[in-house]
C-alpha cells in the first residue's frame, strides 16, 4: 500500500489532490458525490470582509478545452462564513484551507485573524488573483510590491500557513512569487485563471454579462505547467499546481514540473467522481514506479535531489 | 427525442421539476441539466430532449443500451396543488404578496392547475402534468412552439386535452401560448396555479397575466450550469432577495419573487 500523504507547509495532506477555490462552494454542496477521506484539502469559495454579489449573469460560457466564469467573487461575507459555513466545512473529513481576499492589506489581515484563529482553518489561501474583480490601479496579482503588503499583513495576522494564490496573467509572475516567499508566505498555487471572453455570433454580444471571465479547464494546463516549472526554480517554498487538471498524468505532470500538490476544479462539473479515478492512478502509478512516497515525483522532470529517492533497483 | 434511461440506483422519489445532471462526454466542460419528464412504472426515468448542440447531438447518436452518467434528482421541484384542500390556498400562493388580496378565491373549491408550456418547455411540466391528472386536480394545459412540427403536446398525458398555440399560426391558436393563455384562462377562478416552463420571455409575460388574475404561479427556469448543486454560483437569476442558483434553489421557483429578465430592478453587479 503506497502512502498516498504528502506534507506541505507543515500540513499533513491526507493526499496531494487539492479542492480548488470557488469550484467545490464550502465543501458540504459535495457531500455524498465525493469521499472528503481521498481529498488532502479543499479550499472555500473566497470569503470578503462583507457578503458580495457577484457578477451580472450569464456568469459561464464553455470552450473547446474548457469553460469561462465570471462570478465575480459571490459570497456570503465573513460573518456569514464564521458562522455558519466554516463550521460545516470542518465536519467533513479533510482539512480546510479557507481563501480570503480583501482589497487593502488590513482587510486581508482581518480576514486571517478572524478566520485563522478558528479551528477548522488548516490554512489560508491568499486570493490575489481572481480577475472578475475590478480594480482601478495596476491589478494586484501583477504588483509585486502590492502582493508583499498583503502576505506581509496577513504573515503578522495567523500563525496558520499561508498559500499564496498567483495570476498566469502578470507579465513577471516570478517577481510576484519571490515578493510573496519573502514577505513570508509558506506555498504557492500556480495558478488561478486566465482572462478571456466568448461572443454568441447570433446576438452578437458578449457571452457573459460581465464581457470578460477567467479561462479555465485543460486549456490552460500548458501555460500554468510551464510557470510551476520555472517558479520552481526561483523560490525555495513549495508549489501547488493548478490548471486544467482531469486526468492522473495532468497531475503528475504538475508534481514532475516541481509542484507538491495540485488543485483540481473545472474537473469536478463533469465529473466529481474525478477524484477518485486521480487518487486511484497516483496510487497505480507509484507501484509501477516503485515510488513510495508521492514527494518523490516533485520536480522529476528535472532530475534533482527530492526527499524520497525511487526505491526500485534498476 | 425521448431518451428513456434504466437506473442502476434507483431514484427514491422525484418531485415534478426536478433535473438529472448529464454527462454527455469529455468534449464537453459541463454537463448538461434535463428535466425528469417521466419515470416509468420499472423506474426508468425519461428525458425529452431537443437537439440544440453537441450535447444533445451526443446523447441523441447513442445506441440502444448505451451507457450514461448522471446525478439526480437535483434541485426543487414544483409545489403540487392538492385536489382535496377545497378552498385552502396553495402554499405558493400564500407567499405570494401580490397574489393576497386579489382576485377572491372560490371558498370550498377545489384548487385547480393550469399548465404552460413552451417548446421544450413541456420537458419540465410533462411529470407534473401527470402527477396532477393522477391526484385528480382539475388541470388546463397549454402547450405553444414556434410551429406546428415543434409542438410537443402528443408527448403530454391526456393531448386531447392540449390547447395549443404556435407562432406561425401552422396549428391551433395564432400567437404564443401566453397569448393563448390569457385569452382562455379568463374563467378559471382565482385559486387556479399556474405552472410554466420555456424560455425565459414567455415565462415573465406568463408571471404578469398569472398576477392580474391573483394566481399563485410556478415556474420553471433553466440556465447554463457548472456543477448542478449550488457550489459555484454560476446559474444564478435574479430575485428579489438577490442572486440565487437555478441548480439547487430552483429551478421551479415561485413567480413572484423572480425578477423579470431585464427590468431595472436586476441586481446590480458587484
Amino acid at each position: 500500500m503506497v502512502d498516498l500523504s504528502i506534507t506541505v507547509a507543515g500540513l499533513k495532506l491526507a493526499t496531494p489532490l487539492m479542492l480548488a477555490s470557488g469550484t467545490v462552494g464550502y465543501g458540504p454542496e459535495y457531500d455524498g458525490l465525493i469521499d472528503f477521506t481521498r481529498v488532502g484539502a479543499i479550499v472555500t469559495k473566497t470569503v470578503t470582509p462583507r457578503p458580495r454579489a457577484g457578477n451580472t449573469p450569464p456568469r459561464l460560457a464553455e470552450t473547446r478545452g474548457g469553460m469561462l466564469n465570471s462570478i465575480g467573487l459571490e459570497n456570503v461575507g465573513l460573518d456569514g462564513f464564521l458562522s455558519e459555513k466554516l463550521a460545516e466545512a470542518g465536519r467533513l473529513p479533510t482539512l480546510v484551507i479557507a481563501s480570503v481576499a480583501g482589497e487593502t492589506p488590513d482587510e486581508f489581515a482581518s480576514l486571517c485573524e478572524a478566520v485563522g484563529e478558528r479551528g477548522e482553518t488548516a490554512g489560508l489561501e491568499l486570493n490575489v488573483s481572481c480577475p472578475n474583480v475590478k480594480r482601478a490601479r495596476r491589478p494586484l496579482w501583477a504588483d509585486p510590491d502590492g502582493v508583499a503588503a498583503v502576505v506581509t499583513a496577513a504573515r503578522r495576522a495567523t500563525d496558520k500557513p499561508l498559500f499564496l494564490k498567483l495570476s498566469p496573467n502578470a507579465a513577471d509572475v516570478r517577481s510576484v512569487a519571490e515578493a510573496g516567499e519573502a514577505a513570508g508566505a509558506d506555498a504557492l498555487v500556480v495558478a488561478n485563471t486566465l482572462p478571456g471572453m466568448r461572443i454568441d455570433v447570433t446576438t452578437r454580444a458578449p457571452m457573459l454579462g460581465n464581457r470578460f471571465g477567467g479561462l479555465s479547464g485543460p486549456a490552460l494546463l500548458p501555460v500554468n505547467l510551464a510557470l510551476v516549472w520555472k517558479l520552481s526554480d526561483s523560490v525555495g517554498i513549495p508549489i501547488v499546481g493548478s490548471g486544467g487538471i482531469e486526468r492522473t498524468e495532468d497531475a503528475l505532470e504538475y508534481m514532475m514540473a516541481g509542484a507538491s500538490a495540485f488543485q483540481v476544479g473545472t474537473a469536478l462539473f463533469r465529473s466529481p467522481s474525478v477524484v477518485d479515478q486521480i487518487v486511484d492512478g497516483l496510487a497505480k502509478h507509484a507501484v509501477t514506479d516503485g515510488i513510495n512516497c508521492l514527494s518523490g515525483y516533485t520536480g522529476a522532470a528535472k532530475e534533482v535531489e527530492t526527499p524520497c529517492q525511487r526505491t526500485r533497483a534498476d | 427525442m425521448l431518451l428513456t434511461c434504466r437506473l442502476l440506483t434507483q431514484f427514491e422519489t422525484v418531485e415534478p421539476g426536478q433535473f438529472v445532471h448529464v454527462d454527455t462526454g469529455p468534449e464537453r466542460t459541463f454537463r448538461r441539466p434535463f428535466s425528469v419528464a417521466g419515470v416509468t412504472p420499472a423506474g426508468e426515468v425519461e428525458l425529452l430532449i431537443e437537439l440544440r448542440g453537441g450535447g444533445t447531438r451526443a446523447l441523441a447518436e447513442l445506441p440502444v443500451g448505451a451507457s450514461l452518467t448522471m446525478m439526480g434528482p437535483l434541485g426543487r421541484g414544483f409545489t403540487l396543488v392538492d385536489a382535496r384542500a377545497a378552498g385552502a390556498p396553495s402554499r405558493a400562493a400564500e407567499s405570494d404578496p401580490r397574489a393576497a388580496g386579489a382576485a377572491p378565491r372560490a371558498a370550498g373549491a377545489a384548487p385547480r392547475a393550469a399548465v404552460v408550456a413552451g417548446g421544450i418547455g413541456v420537458a419540465g411540466v410533462r411529470l407534473l402534468a401527470q402527477r396532477l391528472f393522477e391526484s385528480g386536480v382539475d388541470t388546463s394545459l397549454f402547450v405553444g412552439a414556434r410551429t406546428a412540427d415543434a409542438l410537443l403536446d402528443a408527448t403530454l398525458p391526456e393531448p386531447d386535452a392540449v390547447r395549443v398555440a404556435t407562432d406561425d399560426g401552422s396549428r391551433g391558436f395564432h400567437g404564443t401560448v401566453c397569448d393563448l393563455f390569457t385569452a382562455e384562462s379568463v374563467d378559471l377562478p382565482g385559486n387556479t396555479t399556474v405552472y410554466g416552463c420555456g424560455p425565459r420571455a414567455m415565462l415573465d409575460a406568463l408571471a404578469v397575466v398569472a398576477g392580474e388574475r391573483g394566481m399563485a404561479c410556478e415556474l420553471s427556469l433553466e440556465e447554463m450550469m457548472a456543477c448542478g448543486v449550488g457550489a459555484c454560483r454560476g446559474c444564478v437569476v435574479s430575485t428579489v432577495d438577490g442572486y440565487r442558483t437555478v441548480c439547487k434553489d430552483g429551478p421551479v421557483f415561485n413567480a413572484s419573487v423572480l425578477v423579470p429578465e431585464g427590468s431595472a430592478m436586476e441586481v446590480a453587479g458587484g
